[in-house]
């Protein structure tokens, strides 16, 4: 038969029909239809057996409890543990987000590696741990043999007082180096204060759930300031609607932060000038005879008129107060209304537990020394020193001390070195390292004095609030090694990487969280084994000592780092107190308030240490209060409204001008208000810049889980751009509009930024978000917004010499 | 070269001009068809919809081409139902009209799901509470039923005619056309007015929610007699623009007197009740919701003009112009007036779509703003183009105006 | 405060306003919990996914009379008739069934694997708590965050709609829990939200409204509890306590006059 196009046509139309007559169409319907609900780019979770590990976060100084959901190997979910005194229950965003730091490869070094681009590039390759710790080892050793080992130096940003923090400054005594440099956080400035006005060495510990009245000298209670998990609950509970007596909070802060607004009340000082604000509180207080004479009279020194034993007449701190911060003075210096000061002072007074709290925002930036006195001398004013609801005065943590470093010549000798930062000479006789005048000596010397330096759980690339400086000088040190397990800037300057586990993969102590009003142990364990080919920064430290030999690794007699976090917490047991056991129906706080005892709920130390390991704490929840005949260790062994500590660090008046100290006289030694002084051109740079915190945006070391970006306003980051708070009076002086774009310019560099009018910034001043601005990491937040600490105006604390980063002088520029 | 496929006895233009003549809307489809493979290839991402935003241009489009068709069902309806024996020179024109605003319309709400393959479960797990569900039944059905409406005319093409076979079937179909036009009427009469139910429905919309009868929000008549009242209109412009670019007069004017006519009325009785309507929203749902009417138009580009333009500018003043004889035998002034009143259906979608979206419900949300991508105007104006393309063939090919043999007598 | 009816069972969250202190802490143990998918950029704040969302509102007031204060908005959960006359704004829209209201719960869910994804639901629900997955869920190769993925909710493809589910699963994983120990009911601690679960300041109460011994049932007999939106008739069940006349007020419009400040407070 002939086929023609007829039958052709035919056969199609007859074909198609046929075909829908068949049940393949339905069927191939249906089965797409499947396909959509199973496509293969779709990750499906794999399931399995599921487990939870208990441990503590240590993303930050906070230490919340933690219990981590697992599937099989993988963690999928961080909660909050109700069995852990720190938190009941709630964590941080930050904490929440963990796991996309844990199992975000793009962010994390899969092991040791090697610079080969230019530094800040981010080129790596992969090294064996051999030869990374041989190549460090060599270089030590190399230093060591020309006998100036003080060119090794450390920039660690671990917890004072956890064993991590001990090991690298050990490391560096035994290796013969002084330049063991610290970050900077408000912990040095309590460290300080609590030195000159109590000579105690412990921790700032201030019994918030027990107050019933907060005054917060800017302290960010809602923006993550101390343990954020216990703060915020400590928040919830001053809320209760069901309470009996409910908490009144009272912010200072020059903007309406989330604290602020938050509070019951808000007072806006002039950024600066709180410690003026504190004193003049003060002057009411004392001239309406509202402080704590009892405690005042006989448990403190140099509130009056006094005499030294030379016959010299000294000021005391009640005339100091009564003549310099009247109201009306205060008013004028902080702009605030002299009516409003006199009744904040009697409300503070009158309340039957206040306490004042100072440490701007996180506390992750260090404070102004003379202000934290000022606020600690308004405690002492009203007798809540060492009382519940105020600010306890505890013992340092109960560890056992490490035995005694083995010192060769060489490291005796070059321990004899003053420090590059000149921290604790005559010159800042309290501070313990300063690491802006570190920064500022290798910048100023022709070739760094460093040789090789150490950067442990720090980012100072991007943290320091130096206007840049301290990037300048990175670049000028000839070998940086970074122990940090995220590819962060700094190690992105970094020319061997030996990664840490992340804080989910290893074992740690988190040694009494921040703020926290009795002594907590933690210990935080491998919720996971180790994803990639990373070593405990503690264990390296050990190999690298015993590879360096001599007494540097005889200093080092532990097989592994667990071991030294054994054998400190030995100190625990001696106690022969405390529990590792936690009832959430009897939190601590309310432990400590009905002044109950414990008995120890473990054995022996085996029994404890066990147990610690399982439960993951040991704590302390009772409290001598009050004694306060024994518990000033000052020379006076009273609370020094005068600190004699203060007067003792210089002989001659005329040293105070090197200490940045304007005053002259007696008050020097006295909490008193200094106007912080840029030295800039204020004609030219008439507004002001300042960086604030937000809890939802890490601002320190730890990278940026990228769950956060979901809680970020879209008008404080906008695709890549970030916003800054002007007030829309300010704005208007400038033409500026919402969304505005503009330069801003300080006297360190320029930054540009999006505009976002907000009633709640205090005219006069820009407002930069802290966190944004990271130029390592991944597409989650590299390239995203401005980091103010590129244009911080870096000033210097008179006294402590710490870093003033709230007084940069800016100009704006419309674009 | 087609010379065998042309209608008998009129006058077309060369092959070449008509290709030249299709290629700006190729153009246009080659647009639509990138734009349609990236919306599928990629996802709705390609647009610039939000989860504010959640309908869009295309919806928008949709609803209006909807509406202006709705001139195939209603001229289908006076023409077979009723008996209006002049409307027999339009219903080609309408039911290809219509056939292009629905099928176009399915073709744009296939790539507006975000799983167009899944888009049978609206059959499959249909939710009788929807009024969607009740839009999607009655067009699925009554574009089949265009389709049928459309195929006697195809039949009718000079080649097919030949085929005895198809010629019969033609025929008989044509004969029975009062039953799918009865079908035809029911189905888009309720899918119009679901489409007005639907955001009549939306109770937690002040904006867009309407009191009711029964389970029908008001919106659900008001849909129905505003697309019977702008679809002839559309019907008009659609075939005075043919004869415009034909340069020959295809339909008798009593024809077009007529839908105009009808067209007037509904329109006027549709603006009474709109305005009742209008009305009782302002005294009824808004201050139960707590507000004012004036809340409505407080932010972004939207106010009280919207109002005026769709109820005075492209509703009365059409509505007068096309109620007086006089003025809508004049050309320019039934044009103007079809423009108008086709105008303010396309307005009254675009504000119970964009509008609604756009006021935010909760107190403290905010305006937010919405400009279509590329991708989606290819979508859009691919409709366009297929419109064009897809009329202008059948009007080379098809006797879709029967008078246009006796209108354009040979003059060689 | 009305009562809440229905079926056995209504499951409801109260949201302490005075307590809410904005740290975002419940947007991301909702994320983490339900595998919400993050992308690189999520400041298109219109396209971004977050069931569990923070509204930021101010007083309005010049500085330094400023107040900020946040509104967590999850889905409300919104409650039906019982008699199939009144159902949640979406669920009565929704083509395909894909949204339900379960009558013994009160919990409305989402079918992804039914969704359509017409968005529909979309323009019903005045909240906004529902998203559309404009992308395929965000998770690259060689980047390795699949890893951390629940296997009890599985992430969803583009082009369909998702929203909170009160953490369904929990309620799933403490009833097979309860049938193994041979229970039928479950306390009041075994099911709660990721969100309730990781507010740090205790602000979120999760429990049955229907059960007078639950928290919830409780808290909502406060003068200072409302609803968003009470007036549209959406029934939520997500309700709120704030003693802030101006945070209260925020929470719906009012004509002149009409918002009632809280006066008497008894208990």
């Amino acid at each position: 038969m002939e086929i023609n196009r007829r039958h052709f046509i035919a056969l199609l139309v007859g074909g198609a029909a046929g075909i829908n007559a068949t049940p393949l169409p339905w069927k191939f319907t249906d089965d797409i239809a499947i396909w959509t609900q199973n496509w293969p780019w779709v990750p499906v979770p794999p399931t399995g057996e599921f487990s939870h590990v208990k441990s503590v976060c240590t993303l930050c100084p906070g230490g919340c409890g933690i219990e981590v959901r697992k599937v099989d190997d993988r963690a999928v979910k961080i909660e909050g543990r109700t069995d852990y005194p720190v938190n009941p229950g709630g964590i941080c965003p930050l904490g929440m987000g963990g796991l996309q730091l844990l199992y975000n490869e793009s962010i994390r070094f899969t092991g040791p590696m090697k610079r080969v681009g230019p530094r800040g590039s981010g080129k790596f390759i992969a090294i064996t741990w051999d030869e990374a710790i041989n190549t460090i080892a060599d270089r030590i050793s190399d230093l060591r043999k020309q006998e100036r080992p003080e060119a090794l130096a450390a920039i660690d940003g671990n917890p004072t007082m956890g064993t991590m923090a001990s090991m690298i400054e050990r490391l560096l005594r035994a290796v013969g180096s002084p330049n063991y440099e610290r970050i900077p956080s408000a912990e040095d400035t309590y460290r300080m204060t609590n030195l000159v006005m109590q000579g105690t060495e412990g921790p700032m510990a201030y019994d918030l759930e027990n107050a019933d009245y907060i005054l917060s000298f800017g302290s960010g209670l809602l923006e993550g300031w101390g343990a954020p998990g216990r703060v915020i609950n400590a928040w919830g509970l001053w809320q209760e609607h069901t309470a009996k007596r409910k908490a009144r909070v009272v912010q200072i802060e020059s903007r309406a932060s989330n604290t602020a607004s938050k509070a019951d009340q808000w007072l806006a000082p002039k950024p600066g000038t709180e410690a003026a604000l504190a004193l003049g509180l003060a002057h009411v207080i004392i001239k309406e005879h509202l402080h704590n004479a009892d405690f005042v009279d006989a448990y403190s020194f140099g509130f009056n008129n006094w005499a030294s034993p030379d016959g010299k007449n000294h000021m005391g701190y009640k005339t100091m107060v009564l003549n310099s911060y009247s109201p009306d003075q205060v008013a004028e210096i902080t702009g605030l209304q002299p009516k409003d000061i006199v009744a904040l002072a009697r409300d503070f007074a009158g309340a039957k537990a206040p306490v004042a709290t100072c440490g701007k925002g996180k506390g992750y930036l260090n404070g102004s020394l003379y202000e934290f006195m000022a606020v600690q001398g308004l405690n002492a004013l009203v007798g809540n020193i060492n009382m519940p609801g105020g600010v306890l005065v505890c013992d340092p943590p109960p560890l056992s001390p490490l035995p005694e470093i083995q010192k060769d010549t060489i490291a005796r000798e070059g321990l004899k070195k003053s420090r590059l930062d000149h921290a604790g000479t005559r010159r800042y006789p309290f501070s313990k390292s300063l690491i802006g005048d570190f920064a500022k000596t290798i910048i100023k010397s022709p070739k760094s004095p460093v040789n090789t330096l150490l950067v442990f759980s720090a980012n100072p690339d991007f943290t320091l609030p130096d206007g840049g400086a301290f990037r300048e000088a990175l670049k000028k040190v000839p070998f940086i090694v970074s122990f940090s397990p995220y590819q962060d800037e700094t190690s992105y300057m970094a020319d061997l990487i030996l990664p840490d586990h992340t804080y989910l993969e290893k074992m740690d102590d988190v040694v009494w969280p921040t703020g926290l009003q009795y002594p907590l142990y933690g210990i935080s364990k491998p919720v996971v084994k180790p994803v990639y080919a990373t070593r405990n920064s503690g264990d390296v430290i050990m190999q690298l000592a015993k590879r360096i030999g001599g007494s540097v690794g005889s200093s080092f007699p532990w097989k592994k780092y667990d071991d030294v976090l054994k054998e400190r917490a030995k100190g625990l047991f001696d106690t022969q107190a405390g529990l590792v056991h936690y009832d959430g129906s009897v939190p601590a706080w309310k432990r400590l308030r009905d002044r109950g005892s414990v008995t120890p709920d473990y054995k022996n130390f085996d029994d404890m240490w066990k147990k610690i390991k399982a439960g993951g704490f040991w704590y302390l929840p009772v409290h001598a209060y009050k004694n306060w005949d024994r518990l000033f260790k000052t020379p006076t062994g009273k609370f020094e409204f005068f600190s004699t500590r203060i007067e003792l660090a210089f002989d001659d008046y005329a040293l105070l001008k090197n200490m940045g100290i304007a005053e002259k006289g007696d008050a020097a030694c006295m909490p008193h208000f200094e106007p912080a002084l840029s030295g800039a051109d204020r004609s030219a740079y008439p507004l002001l810049m300042l960086p604030y915190e937000m809890i939802n945006l890490a601002s320190g070391w730890t990278p940026p889980p990228p769950f956060l970006n979901k809680t970020i306003f879209d008008n404080q980051l906008r695709k890549n751009e970030s916003f800054a708070e002007i007030n829309p009076k300010t704005a208007s002086k400038y033409g500026l509009k919402e969304g505005d774009r503009v330069t801003i310019k300080s006297p360190q560099g320029t930054v540009r930024v999006c505009v976002n009018l907000f009633e709640g910034a205090m005219p006069g001043i820009v407002y930069l978000p802290l966190g944004f601005g990271h130029t390592a990491y991944d597409e989650f937040s590299r390239g995203k917004g401005v980091n103010p600490n590129d244009i911080i105006h870096m000033g210097k604390d008179p006294l402590s010499g710490h870093p003033v980063w709230w007084n940069t002088p800016v100009q704006l520029i419309k674009v | 070269m087609d010379s065998p496929l042309l209608p008998e006895g009129v006058k077309r233009c060369s092959t070449t001009t008509f290709l030249f003549w299709t290629l700006p809307w190729l153009a246009l489809l080659a647009w639509g068809g990138l734009s349609a493979f990236l919306c599928l290839w990629k996802g709705l991402n390609q647009t610039n919809m939000s989860n504010v935003f959640a309908f869009a241009l295309w919806i928008v489009f949709d609803l209006a081409i909807i509406a202006l068709g709705a001139g195939a069902f209603f001229t289908g309806f006076l023409t077979y139902i009723i008996g209006k024996g002049e409307l027999k020179n339009v219903i080609n024109a309408a039911v290809i009209i219509g056939f292009i605003c629905y099928s176009g319309a399915m073709g744009m709400l296939g790539i507006d799901i975000g799983q167009p393959i899944r888009g049978w479960f609206i059959f499959w797990h249909a939710n009788i509470h929807s009024m969607l569900v009740e839009v999607s039944f009655c067009i699925t059905c009554y574009l089949m039923v265009l389709g049928i409406e459309f195929i006697p005319l195809i039949l009718r093409n000079r080649q097919l005619d030949k085929i005895r076979g198809l010629h019969i079937f033609g025929h008989s179909l044509h004969e029975i056309m009062a039953v799918f036009a009865a079908t035809g009427t029911f189905l888009s009469f309720f899918h119009q007015g679901s489409l007005g139910g639907m955001f009549g429905v939306l109770y937690a919309r002040p904006f867009a929610a309407r009191d009711g009868f029964y389970i029908w929000p008001w919106t659900f008549f008001l849909f129905i007699l505003s697309a019977i009242a702008a679809g002839p209109c559309f019907t008009i412009l659609c075939t005075k623009l043919t004869e415009k670019i034909t340069r020959k007069k295809l339909v008798p004017d009593n024809a077009i007197q007529l839908l105009a006519k009808i067209s007037a009325w509904l329109l006027s009785i549709y603006l009474v009740l709109k305005i009742a309507d209008t009305l009782g929203w302002i005294y009824g749902v808004v201050p139960r919701a707590g507000l004012k009417f004036i809340d409505f138009y407080r932010e972004g580009p939207y106010g009280i003009w919207l109002v005026v333009c769709e109820i005075v500018i492209f509703g009365i003043i059409p509505a007068i112009i096309l109620l007086i004889p006089k003025a809508r035998r004049h050309q320019g002034w039934l044009i103007t007036a079809c423009l108008l009143n086709c105008t303010g259906i396309v307005l009254n979608r675009f504000v119970f779509i964009i509008v609604t979206l756009a006021i935010p419900v909760m107190p403290f949300d905010r305006f937010w703003s919405y400009l279509p991508t590329w991708q989606e105007w290819g979508i859009a104006m691919a409709v366009i183009g297929y419109g064009f393309l897809l009329f202008s063939t059948a009007y080379r090919y098809l006797p879709v105006f029967p008078q246009e043999r006796e209108l354009n007598p040979a003059t060689e | 405060m009305e009562q809440q009816k229905g079926g056995i069972y209504r499951y409801g969250m109260v949201i302490d306003l005075d307590k809410c202190t904005g740290c975002g802490t419940c947007m991301i143990a909702c994320a983490a919990e339900n595998n919400v998918s993050v992308r690189p950029d999520q400041t298109d704040k219109e396209r971004t996914i977050t069931w569990m969302k923070l509204y930021k509102i101010t007083n309005g007031k010049e500085f330094p009379h400023t107040e900020v204060s946040y509104f967590p908005r999850p889905c409300m959960h919104c409650d039906e008739d019982g008699r199939g006359h009144h159902q949640p704004s979406c669920v009565s829209v929704c083509v395909a069934t894909a949204t339900k209201i379960d009558h013994n719960t009160g919990i409305v869910s989402q079918i992804y694997t039914r969704c359509i994804g017409c968005r529909y639901c979309q323009a019903a629900c005045p909240y906004g708590a529902r998203y559309f997955n404009w992308w395929d869920t965000y998770f690259p190769k060689g980047k390795g965050l699949e890893r951390y993925l629940s296997p009890e909710i599985s992430p969803r493809m583009r082009g369909v709609v998702e929203k909170c589910t009160f953490c369904h699963h929990r309620l799933m994983r403490a009833k097979t829990q309860a049938y193994a120990e041979d229970r039928t009911d479950i306390e009041e601690h075994e099911y709660t939200t990721a969100c309730a679960e990781a507010c740090p300041a205790q602000a979120i109460t999760f429990g049955d409204l229907n059960n007078p011994e639950h928290k919830v049932s409780q808290l909502i007999k406060s003068p200072y509890a409302f609803r968003l939106l009470e007036r549209l008739n959406t029934k939520p069940k997500v309700y709120y306590l704030s003693t802030k006349d101006w945070v209260r007020k925020m929470a719906d419009n009012y004509l002149p006059g009409e918002f009632k400040p809280v006066t008497k407070v008894t208990g």
